[in-house]
């Protein structure tokens, strides 16, 4: 919870909550009007721009996982194919390229921060894999996830081996500093997990509920790891602020369009199998807008759409609601956030990368 | 593993001469090892324990009460054996550290010490013990596509993986952030390495699939001390030599703290291997692993191939292993002599380990460890 009240920002919860109730009254110019800083900088691809530092991201990754058995080996290089969206390393090393350059004009990405982007994806990694045992999923990035080949017993060791190998490299940082910002994403992707075993009667609360678990494993990754780059590139705190808080709002803008995703999508594009989430009990944005017009929903909320035919009830509601919409125009004003903080950075190609990542999230189908 | 210690009684013999009988039972070493570091280390990890994720996950365990799932015998366990069985590794680290006695350095704000113990090494106590903890409740889950109807619904054993995933996750990441705490680089890099060892460790624990199980692994004694130091000894050894790192030792004494740690351990999973082997008369034959130290070695010495041969025999017509008989055929051998040979030799690596250290009740106390893991009829 105090990761939302502790920073300021436009979006604390009762602001949240004042949207969620009053959408149908905001009108789409406003959110049109938000300053977007001009440049003169040339539009450009960020997936490109981040190309060069990316490259060989997978493979040091690999380097890092120094492990004797060929077997152990193979599960934890697993998901380190380079099929993966990068989504996470490219957002960090533009974010310490911008950073670098507010502080004083330089493109050089260091090599600590570098080694946070890899950090921070094999942490998001390993998570990947216990969260595939904890949800006895099969298939992820369109194939066979690690329990389904190797078993569970095995696979969760691969996840223990992959944070441990993870927390090495953090060490050999030499920073502790960085090392705090950093494991503390670790212990909020476990309290999001243990969030989601719970959940609140009060219609209310569940909101606020579905927004901190989405903060603690989905946004803090990237937030901390934001930071953490920053920290290394520049000692001003007002920049650690913009850069952690462009990283809160993308990456809950990201679950959220994930969220809609599951609805919206159709399982080949997706990689994994659609309606997941209703089919883990879980009621994530489309449905608890739906449940507003559809108090029907309610009782299904409770019972984590045990009954059969639940999950496919749920699934017609929100589409029958506005649900997906409201969902998405949430999104939009996290997006909106996001490029409104980090246009407080000196212009740069790569902040206005950030920026457009932001539309990226959006417009996303996988 | 320290419980079956209790349950022997603690009669010294002879051997190899630093290893004479004598030394206080286990009971006793353990309780005045708890008053020499300044409080039962059994309280230990209870304020993770109450927090309010194991709390809920507590309860949650409760509907596996009647199932087969693994993690109801490890929190039972936890539970039951608190008295005798866990936080030992906790202990050690507290004791290693009072040996140590005070940095020669000026320390920060971090270092008050209290009973000769600084409150970062006391930290880090409670951080090799949630690791530990956190890979028993990770060892116990079940593997899915390997469940028959005899273990019972499905839908118990996902949801007991499920509780082991996060209850062992949660355990890993207090862990982690305590370690942060301890604004220490090299520490982190330490325990870190320390958690991949027990992974690889227990990764080969597990590698079998159920046929091969009832065979020892086709491995020579020095390849299974390379496994068993990461499945046993590896967290204790770097955190004896982490406890070092943070009071600022010399780099001979941290590597004399590491070498008591690994030591001692080795001699205690040798210790623990040998129980079957060396009791009296007893009724009931105690099954054993075939890749216990005892087994592993009568190996080495007959010959897989005639070793494999006794196994069969042992297995009899109907598959079930005559563990009686397998016991036997092992005791005519020599596995079980150089066992306790292996055993006391590890014993006496750690005793010379503790020589760096100078005189004190901590440095006694880590002695009579050793002598309590490395006693025999």
């Amino acid at each position: 919870m105090c990761h939302f009240t502790q920073r300021s920002s436009t979006l604390s919860f009762p602001k949240i909550c004042n949207i969620f109730w009053r959408f149908q009254h905001t009108s789409t110019s406003h959110l049109c009007s938000c300053s977007k800083t001009v440049s003169n900088e040339k539009y450009q691809d960020p997936f490109q721009l981040g190309r060069k530092d990316l490259k060989n991201l997978y493979e040091d990754i690999k380097k890092e996982l120094l492990v004797s058995t060929a077997e152990l080996k193979e599960m934890c290089d697993y998901y380190f194919d380079g099929k993966g969206k990068a989504f996470r390393p490219m957002i960090v090393v533009l974010m310490a390229r911008a950073c670098n350059i507010h502080h004083n004009n330089s493109r050089e990405v260091q090599a600590s921060q570098r080694s946070v982007a890899i950090i921070a994806e094999m942490i998001h990694t390993a998570s990947l894999v216990h969260d595939d045992v904890i949800d006895d999923a099969n298939s992820r990035r369109g194939k066979m996830t690690v329990n389904q080949i190797w078993g569970e017993r095995k696979a969760v060791l691969a996840g223990d081996f992959i944070l441990s190998a993870a927390s090495v490299a953090l060490a050999r940082i030499g920073n502790t500093t960085i090392i705090s910002v950093l494991t503390q994403v670790i212990e909020d992707l476990v309290r999001g997990e243990f969030l989601q075993l719970g959940s609140k009667e009060n219609e209310n609360e569940r909101f606020a509920h579905y927004l901190e678990k989405t903060f603690k494993k989905t946004a803090s990754l990237i937030a901390n790891s934001c930071k953490a780059v920053s920290i290394l590139g520049c000692p001003d705190p007002k920049v650690h602020e913009i850069a952690y808080q462009y990283g809160k709002n993308v990456g809950i803008a990201f679950q959220l369009i994930d969220d809609v995703l599951d609805f919206t999508s159709c399982a080949d594009r997706l990689g994994k199998p659609t309606a997941a989430d209703l089919k883990l009990g879980l009621a994530t944005g489309p449905v608890l807008f739906a449940c507003r017009q559809f108090p029907e929903m309610n009782a299904m909320i409770m019972r984590r759409f045990s009954k059969p035919g639940d999950v496919e009830r749920a699934r017609k509601y929100v589409l029958q609601s506005d649900g997906v919409q409201q969902t998405t125009y949430l999104a939009q004003r996290y997006c909106h956030e996001a490029t409104r903080e980090i246009s407080k950075l000196r212009p740069s190609p790569e902040r206005e990368a950030l920026i457009q990542l932001t539309e990226m999230v959006l417009l996303r189908d996988k | 593993m320290w419980g079956a210690l209790l349950r022997r009684g603690g009669r010294g013999a002879g051997g190899l001469r630093r290893l004479v009988s004598g030394g206080p039972p286990w009971s006793q070493v353990v309780s005045e090892a708890e008053k020499i570091v300044g409080y039962p280390t059994s309280f230990m990890s209870l304020r993770c324990l109450l927090s309010d994720e194991l709390s809920n996950i507590a309860m949650q365990v409760r509907k596996l009460v009647g199932t087969k799932h693994p993690l109801l015998d490890t929190a039972r366990g936890f539970v039951y054996d608190s008295r005798n069985n866990l936080q030992m590794r906790g202990l050690v680290v507290l004791l290693i550290s009072k040996a140590a006695g005070p940095s020669t350095e000026e320390l920060s704000f971090q270092h008050n010490m209290v009973s000769g113990i600084y409150s970062s090494q006391r930290s880090l106590a409670e951080i090799t013990e949630l690791i530990h903890t956190a890979f028993l409740v990770h060892r116990g889950i079940v593997n899915i596509g390997e469940l028959k109807s005899c273990d019972g619904p499905l839908k118990d054993m996902q949801f007991g993986n499920k509780m082991a995933v996060l209850s062992g996750d949660f355990l890993l990441a207090n862990a982690c952030t305590s370690l942060a705490q301890l604004q220490n680089t090299k520490v982190v890099e330490l325990i870190s390495s320390a958690i991949g060892d027990l992974v690889q460790g227990i990764y080969y624990e597990n590698s079998k699939s159920p046929e091969e199980s009832c065979l020892t692994d086709d491995i020579s004694i020095s390849t299974w001390k390379e496994q068993v130091f990461l499945s046993h000894s590896a967290l204790l050894a770097k955190s004896c030599q982490a406890a070092m790192e943070l009071a600022k030792h010399s780099a001979e004494i941290q590597d004399m703290a590491f070498q008591y740690g690994k030591h001692m351990s080795m001699s205690h999973k040798l210790h623990s291997d040998l129980q079957p082997f060396v009791k009296e008369s007893s009724s009931d034959t105690m099954a054993f692993s075939l890749n216990s130290a005892p087994a592993v070695l009568h190996q080495e010495f007959l010959g897989r191939e005639a070793w494999i041969k006794q196994i069969r025999e042992a297995q009899g017509r109907g598959n079930i292993m005559d563990y009686k008989k397998l016991q036997e055929a092992i005791k005519a051998g020599k596995g079980v002599t150089s066992a306790i040979d292996l055993c006391r030799c590890h014993g006496n690596s750690a005793l010379a380990a503790l020589e760096s250290f100078p005189p004190s009740e901590a440095r006694a106390a880590l002695a009579n460890i050793v002598y309590a893991v490395t006693r025999f009829p």
